[in-house]
C-alpha cells in the first residue's frame, strides 16, 4: 500500500540506519582510496576530517580561528544582504500590487532582473559596487529582490476581490486595506518566499566570496580545494547546509508565530 | 482462518523483505561509487590511454594548438601524428586552473599543466615527475599600482589584490624580499586575477595595486594609462616554472613513459613553428586564439613576459640546471610558511633516487631528443 | 442627486441598464427598496443578479442609470462601496487571518479610528479595541457562535462562517444588507437554521415598526433557492431576460429587467413552513422569471407592480 503510515519508532529507526549506512559508506570508499594511495586527501579518513576539524577550530599563524572568522563573515555578508532585499522586495512587491500604473512601470526591469543570473553577472556588481560588503549586500539583494516582489505582487493579485470590497464596506480607507488586509494576507506567503530565497541568497554569496574576499565560506572552501585539503571542505559544506537548515528552520517558527492562521504552514 | 492468518504473516515478512531489500540496494550502490572514484578510467584498447588536463595559459595553450594542427588528437580514441609515433591515445581535457589542479589531485588526469610551485600541494598526496618545463615567467606576473603609487613605500597601508596563495603572492614576496622589505608591514588581500584586473580597469577605488598575471597584465596597461608595473617577475627569473607533471603511478604504468615521450615531442614540435620564420605569425596566431583570444600583436609581447623553452636543450638545461634545487628550496619555504603545504614535500632531482613527492626528471626529454635525432637520421 | 419626499426609501435604482462589450446584461432596471424589506432577487442562471448587486455595492457602476442609496441621511448616487451597504458573500466571506470576534470587530476598528491612532496612540487603542471586542461578542452570542469567538475561519464549518460574516455586517448597522447567494454552499439543515437567523431579524423590525420606529434591517438577498426566497424575504421580485422585448421594439436581446415584483408571505421563525402551501407562488414565479418560452409583456409588468 502507498503511503501507509508506519510507527514513529520505525521511521526512526529507518532514518538513523539511513544516515548509520552513508557515514559507513563514506568510510569504506575512503578506506578503499587510502588503500591505492595512502597518502590521498580526496576522500579524507576520519583522522584526517579530525585532523581538519582541529585546523579550523583552532588558532592558526595569523591567530584566527577559520571556521569563526567564516562563519560570522559569511552570516554578516547574508543577513545584511537578505534584510535588504527582504525589505525592497515588499516594498516593491506590495506597491505593484496595490497600485497598477507602477505595476506597469516596474514589470520590465524586475523581470529583467529575476532572468539574469547573479553567478554570471558578477563582474557587473565588481565594476559598480566595489569589493567590499557593499557588493555582497548588492548581490544577494539584487537576486532575491525580484522573486520576492514577483510573490508579493502575485499573492496580491490572488486575494479575492470580495475581501477587498467588503473592507470598504467596513469603512476601510486605502491605506487600511494596504495595511490590514492585503499586507497581513501576503505575510505568510511571503515568508515562504523568503524560506526559499535563501537558497540562492547563499549560492550567491558564496560564488562572490569565492572571487574575492580573504574571509568567509566561500572563500575558505575555494582555497582549501585548491590545496586540496578536502577534510576541510567538506565538513564546510556539512556547516553550509546545517546553516540553511537553521535559517529555514527559524522562519517557519517565526511564520508559525505570526500567521497562526495559515494552513499550508507544514511541521 | 488460518490460511488467511498465513498469509498476513507472510504479507508482512514481505514488507520486511522489501525493506531489507532496499537498504541492501542503497549500500550496493555506494559500494559501487566507492569502485569507480580510484581508478583512472583507462578503456581496455590496444593502445594505452592517458589524460593530459590543460588550461589557457600562453605555454600551455601550445597543447591546443597542437590538437589543431594534428600533432595530437584531443579525443579519445583518435590519434595525431605524435601519438601513433609513440604509440599512446592522449586525451586533452581543457578546464580553468584551478580545477586542472584539483582533477590532479583527486586522480581524474593523469598528466597537468602546472607551475612548481602549485604542484607541491597535490604532491603530497599524489606524487609527480616534472619531465617537461614549458616557460618561465619573465614579467607575466607583475605588481600593478595607480600612479598615486610611487614607490613600494606607498604600497603599505594599502591593500594589494591578488590570488592568495598562488604564483601571485610569491611574486609579491619574493619581490619585497630583494626590496628589502618585510611581508608584514603590507597587507595582501585576496581576489581572483580576473576580477582585480577588472577591477582596476573600471578604476574602482578600492583597487590601487593588484597583483595578476597574463593576460590580465596586458589587458589592464592597455586599459589605463595611468596603471603602471612596480615590480614583476622579470627580478625573479626561472622562479615560477611553467611545467608538465606526471603522476608517478601513470607513468609506472604500461606506456607510461611513452606518454611522456609524446607530450614533450608534441610541445617542441609546435616550438619549432614558432621559431620557423614561415610558420611562426600563423602558430603565434592560433596560440592566441586559445589563449584568451589575443591578437598577433599581443602575443608577441606575451611571448617575451613568458619565456618558452622550446627546445630539447632548453629544457633539459632548466631541468638538470644546479639553480633548480636552490630555486625550489625558497619555493618550498614560501608554501610552507604561508600554509599552502602542511610539511616540506621531500624533492628529487634526475632519473633516480629515492621515494619523493616531485621528482625533476629530464630522461624523458633525452628520450624524445634520441628520437627525433634517430628519425633524422632515418 | 436628491430624491425628496422618498425619505422611506433605503434604496433606488433608476433606469439601470449594464452591458460587457457586447454582452448586454441588465436593461431598464427599477427598483425602490423601502427601509424594513427584505427582498430577495430571484431569476434564472446568468439573468445578472450578481451583476445588479455588484452595482448596488457600488464596486461596478452601471453603463446607463443611476442607482441611490441612503448615505448619511441622503440620498446618494453609489460610486463606491461604503458602509451604508453591507455585503455577505457566499465565498471568502471572512479575513482567514482573523479570529471570529476580530472578524466582526474589524468594521467598527477600521471605520471609527484610524491607522495613525491605532499607530501611535497605544493605550487609547487598546482601550477601544477590547470596547470594540465587547461589542463584537454580543453580535455574535445575537448569531448563536458566542463560543466560537477565538477560532479561525478554516477551524469553522460552512455555516458558522457564514453567521460570523452576517455579524460582521450586521454591527456596522448599515442602510441596507446585501447577501448573495449567501447560504447556497450550505446543506439543507445549516440552510434552514440561518433562514431562521434572519426570520429573528425581520422579527425586530416588526417591532420596530409597532413602536413606529424606522426598522433596522433592510436585505437584498439574492437567491437560486425558491424555497428560500419565499420563506426569507417579504417581497419577491424576479430578474428575468425571458420577457417579450421584440415587442418593446428591440432587435436583439436588451438584457434582463424586473419582470416579477410581489410581496411574499411572512414567515415566524420557528414556524415550520409548509412548502406545499405556496406552490403556487411557486408556479407564478416559475413561469414568469424562469420560464424562457413564456414571455411577459413589460407594459403589462409595468402596470401591475407595486411600489
Amino acid at each position: 500500500m502507498i503511503s501507509r503510515r508506519i510507527s514513529r519508532a520505525r521511521q526512526i529507526v529507518l532514518s538513523t540506519l539511513s544516515v548509520l549506512l552513508l557515514v559507513l559508506g563514506y568510510t569504506w570508499i575512503s578506506h578503499r582510496q587510502h588503500q591505492v594511495n595512502p597518502e590521498d586527501t580526496t576522500i579524507p579518513n576520519w583522522s584526517q576530517l579530525a585532523e581538519g576539524a582541529v585546523k579550523f577550530t583552532q588558532p592558526d599563524r595569523k591567530g584566527q580561528r577559520w571556521l569563526v572568522e567564516d562563519s560570522l563573515a559569511t552570516a554578516k555578508r547574508l543577513a545584511a544582504g537578505i534584510s535588504l532585499g527582504i525589505v525592497f522586495g515588499f516594498m516593491i512587491g506590495m506597491s505593484m500590487g496595490c497600485i497598477t500604473s507602477l505595476e506597469a512601470f516596474l514589470q520590465p526591469p524586475i523581470s529583467l532582473l529575476a532572468k539574469v543570473p547573479q553567478t554570471a553577472a558578477l563582474a557587473v556588481y565588481f565594476v559598480f559596487f566595489g569589493t567590499g560588503m557593499e557588493m555582497y549586500v548588492a548581490m544577494i539583494s539584487f537576486g532575491i529582490i525580484p522573486t520576492l516582489a514577483v510573490t508579493v505582487y502575485l499573492a496580491i493579485k490572488d486575494i479575492p476581490s470580495e475581501m477587498l470590497d467588503k473592507a470598504y464596506t467596513l469603512g476601510a480607507s486605502h491605506f487600511e486595506i494596504a495595511f490590514e488586509v492585503v499586507f497581513k494576507q501576503v505575510l505568510p506567503k511571503f515568508i515562504d518566499a523568503v524560506r526559499l530565497c535563501i537558497g540562492p541568497a547563499i549560492v550567491f554569496l558564496i560564488a562572490a566570496e569565492m572571487v574575492v574576499g580573504d574571509v568567509g565560506f566561500g572563500y575558505r572552501i575555494r582555497l582549501q580545494f585548491k590545496l586540496t585539503n578536502m577534510n576541510v571542505v567538506y565538513p564546510y559544506l556539512v556547516f553550509l547546509a546545517c546553516f540553511g537548515f537553521l535559517l529555514d528552520y527559524m522562519l517557519r517558527f517565526l511564520q508559525a508565530k505570526i500567521c497562526p492562521w495559515y494552513q499550508n504552514n507544514s511541521k | 482462518m488460518d490460511y488467511a492468518f498465513i498469509n498476513y504473516k507472510m504479507n508482512n515478512k514481505n514488507m520486511n523483505n522489501k525493506s531489507w531489500a532496499v537498504v541492501f540496494l542503497s549500500f550496493a550502490l555506494i559500494a559501487l561509487i566507492g569502485c569507480g572514484s580510484g581508478e583512472n578510467t583507462n578503456s581496455k584498447q590496444d593502445i594505452p590511454t592517458f589524460s593530459l588536463a590543460w588550461s589557457e595559459y600562453p605555454s600551455w595553450s601550445v597543447f591546443g594548438v597542437a590538437d589543431l594542427k594534428g600533432i595530437l588528437n584531443g579525443k579519445k580514441g583518435e590519434l595525431g601524428s605524435v601519438e601513433e609515433k609513440w604509440g599512446v591515445d592522449i586525451v586533452l581535457k581543457e578546464a580553468e586552473y584551478d580545477p586542472c589542479l584539483a582533477m590532479y589531485g583527486a586522480g581524474q588526469c593523469d598528466a597537468v599543466c602546472i607551475t612548481n610551485m602549485d604542484v607541491l600541494s597535490p604532491a603530497g598526496g599524489r606524487p609527480g615527475v616534472m619531465v617537461l618545463p614549458t616557460s618561465t615567467s619573465f614579467g607575466a606576473d607583475a605588481c600593478l599600482v595607480t600612479s598615486d603609487i610611487k614607490s613600494v613605500e606607498d604600497l603599505k597601508g594599502k591593500k594589494v589584490f591578488g590570488l592568495e596563495k598562488s604564483v601571485s603572492e610569491y611574486c609579491f614576496v619574493r619581490n619585497l624580499e630583494l626590496l628589502g622589505q618585510k611581508e608584514g608591514d603590507f597587507s595582501f588581500s585576496n581576489m581572483d586575477p580576473g576580477a582585480a584586473a577588472v577591477a582596476m580597469q573600471q578604476k574602482n577605488k578600492d583597487q590601487e595595486a593588484i597583483v595578476v598575471w597574463n593576460p590580465f597584465v596586458i589587458s589592464t596597461l592597455a586599459k589605463r594609462e595611468d596603471v603602471r608595473v612596480l615590480f614583476d617577475s622579470t627580478k625573479i627569473p626561472n622562479e615560477i616554472i611553467d611545467s608538465v607533471v606526471v603522476a608517478k603511478e601513470s607513468l609506472a604504468k604500461e606506456g607510461g613513459e611513452a606518454f611522456a615521450c609524446a607530450i614533450i615531442d608534441a610541445f617542441y614540435q609546435v616550438n619549432s613553428a614558432i621559431a620557423d620564420p614561415e610558420k611562426r605569425d600563423d602558430t603565434l596566431i592560433s596560440i592566441g586564439e586559445k589563449f584568451a583570444n589575443l591578437t598577433l600583436k599581443d602575443m608577441e609581447k606575451i611571448v617575451q613576459q613568458t619565456k618558452f623553452y622550446g627546445t630539447a636543450d632548453e629544457g633539459a638545461a632548466l631541468l638538470t640546471g644546479s639553480d633548480l634545487p636552490k630555486i625550489m628550496d625558497r619555493v618550498v619555504d614560501f608554501c610552507v610558511s604561508h600554509g599552502i603545504v602542511e610539511n616540506k614535500p621531500a624533492l628529487g632531482y634526475g632519473a633516480e633516487g629515492p621515494d619523493v613527492s616531485v621528482r625533476f626528471d629530464a630522461s624523458y626529454i633525452q628520450k624524445v631528443k634520441e628520437g627525433s635525432t634517430k628519425q633524422n637520421e632515418k | 442627486m436628491k430624491e425628496d419626499g422618498h425619505q422611506d426609501f433605503s434604496l433606488q435604482c433608476q433606469k439601470v441598464s449594464h452591458w460587457f462589450g457586447e454582452t448586454k446584461v441588465l436593461f431598464d432596471l427599477n427598483l425602490k427598496v423601502k427601509a424594513g424589506q427584505f427582498v430577495s432577487l430571484i431569476g434564472p442562471s446568468g439573468c445578472g443578479k450578481s451583476t445588479l448587486l455588484r452595482a448596488i455595492l457600488g464596486t461596478h457602476i452601471p453603463n446607463e442609470g443611476q442607482i441611490l442609496t441612503m448615505q448619511n441621511g441622503e440620498l446618494i448616487s453609489a460610486d463606491r462601496p461604503g458602509r451604508d451597504r453591507g455585503i455577505v458573500y457566499q465565498k471568502y466571506s471572512l479575513y482567514p487571518f482573523l479570529t471570529a470576534l476580530d472578524n466582526v470587530a474589524l468594521g467598527l476598528k477600521l471605520d471609527q479610528t484610524s491607522a495613525l491612532f491605532r499607530l501611535f496612540n497605544w493605550s487609547g487603542w487598546a482601550k477601544k479595541r477590547k470596547n470594540f471586542r465587547d461589542r463584537a461578542a454580543v453580535f455574535l452570542e445575537k448569531v448563536g457562535l458566542g463560543h466560537a469567538m477565538h477560532m479561525y475561519p478554516s477551524q469553522m464549518s460552512g455555516g458558522m462562517q457564514q453567521r460570523v460574516a452576517i455579524a460582521q455586517a450586521l454591527i456596522m448597522e448599515p442602510e441596507i444588507i446585501l447577501l448573495d447567494e449567501p447560504f447556497g454552499a450550505l446543506d439543507e439543515a445549516t440552510r434552514e437554521e440561518l433562514q431562521e437567523m434572519l426570520l429573528l431579524l425581520y422579527q425586530e423590525n416588526q417591532d420596530a415598526i409597532s413602536k413606529s420606529q424606522k426598522p433596522p434591517y433592510t436585505l437584498i438577498i439574492v437567491t437560486h433557492e425558491l424555497n428560500e426566497a419565499i420563506r426569507v424575504g417579504d417581497r419577491l421580485v424576479g430578474l428575468s431576460q425571458y420577457w417579450n422585448w421584440e415587442e418593446a421594439g428591440h432587435d436583439s436581446p436588451p438584457g434582463a429587467t424586473v419582470v416579477y415584483d410581489k410581496p411574499s408571505p411572512i414567515f415566524k421563525p420557528n414556524e415550520r413552513p409548509d412548502y406545499e402551501s405556496f406552490e403556487n407562488i411557486r408556479r407564478e414565479i416559475r413561469s414568469y422569471v424562469y420560464n424562457p418560452d413564456i414571455l411577459q409583456s413589460r407594459n403589462e409588468y409595468l402596470m401591475t407592480k407595486l411600489v
